[in-house]
């Protein structure tokens, strides 16, 4: 499955990190760069970004894949803005 | 003055319950209420609407929210929503919620909306019954939002959705899926009122800022384009509250 051309295995993988019972994200980004495939964007927490990692290889056993999602962060604000 | 916590898009699951508490803990120092821009969950099962109620609930200031296309997913919005409101956290779904604080009533009126796209390359009620639908499907929503905007008594005004009504606020994200990321008549319904702030969520690659054509300030409160528990905007005030630093 992983000789799919680019643009059919980036849509390939988009659908299953959106539509995959155990993941649901559609906020990640997908880049080639070379030979690897760079995920980008940020989760929820880290059991979320390593299982978009797991379900990319369980799917596509022979891509290189380089993980740099981030989990987004959750502090709380320092600042306020007036509306007007 | 009214101080407003948002934040959208937390998609909380088991996963996630205590990585905002501490933050929530502190809200009600700097604010009056939290609205929370929709999805809520991540798949909008019963489970994760509990998860959600544990992380957000039990709050010292009223938690109002909308539903978000996560929360539709498994077709169970109805239960959703009523896990919620067992948790005291008010859903608005082409409805509105007034709010006495210190005094001052807020009006919310909230919807989740839908796509369309806006002006200059927007979707028409035309063609197929799906194309129809899909546009009536916002038409619908965007009625619901205005009529419920139009009718709160109040003397702030906030619009609350998940998806968004203009496109300022979604820079960032490809072009080709502003379409399906929020729509002009939600925009349109917004400006038919005396609205003082649009918050909306969904484009988690989205811009921050932004303005109806009428004027209106939108915020995009999803949570990866704020990254931080939530944002705070201050409505009818002069004066900044101590401890928080005015921008």
């Amino acid at each position: 499955m992983n000789s799919l051309p680019d643009d059919y295995l980036e849509a390939a993988i988009q659908r299953l990190l959106t539509e995959d019972g155990t993941v649901a994200e559609q906020g990640i980004t997908i880049h080639s760069r070379e030979l690897v495939l760079v995920l980008g964007g940020e989760v929820e927490s880290a059991r979320r970004r390593d299982e978009i990692c797991r379900q990319i290889t369980a799917h596509f056993p022979d891509l290189e894949i380089t993980c740099d999602i981030g989990i987004t962060r959750a502090q709380a604000p320092g600042e306020v803005e007036e509306i007007s | 003055m009214i101080r407003i916590a948002a934040v959208g898009d937390v998609h909380v699951d088991a996963d996630v319950v205590g990585r905002y508490r501490p933050a929530l803990e502190q809200l009600s120092d700097v604010a009056d209420v939290l609205l929370v821009a929709g999805d809520l969950t991540r798949h909008g099962t019963v489970a994760e609407a509990g998860s959600f109620a544990t992380e957000f609930g039990g709050l010292e200031v009223p938690v109002v929210v909308v539903l978000g296309n996560h929360d539709h997913q498994s077709d169970q919005q109805a239960e959703v929503a009523g896990v919620l409101a067992d948790a005291g956290i008010t859903v608005l779904e082409g409805t509105s919620v007034v709010l006495d604080l210190h005094g001052h009533r807020l009006g919310v009126a909230g919807v989740k909306g839908f796509g369309g796209g806006f002006a200059g390359a927007c979707a028409s009620a035309f063609g197929e019954r799906e194309m129809k639908s899909f546009v009536g499907t916002t038409e619908q929503a965007a009625d619901k939002l205005g009529a419920a905007l139009r009718t709160t008594e109040c003397d702030a005004l906030v619009a609350l959705t998940h998806y968004a009504p203009v496109p300022e606020t979604l820079a960032g994200e490809p072009l080709e899926i502003y379409p399906f990321l929020g729509s002009y008549l939600l925009g349109q319904a917004i400006d038919s009122a005396p609205t003082a702030l649009a918050l909306h969520g969904h484009a988690h690659h989205g811009s921050e800022r932004g303005r109806t054509a009428g004027g209106v300030p939108v915020r995009n409160v999803a949570h990866p384009v704020i990254r931080q528990a939530y944002n705070v905007y201050q409505l009818l005030s002069q004066d900044v509250e101590a401890g928080l630093v005015g921008v």
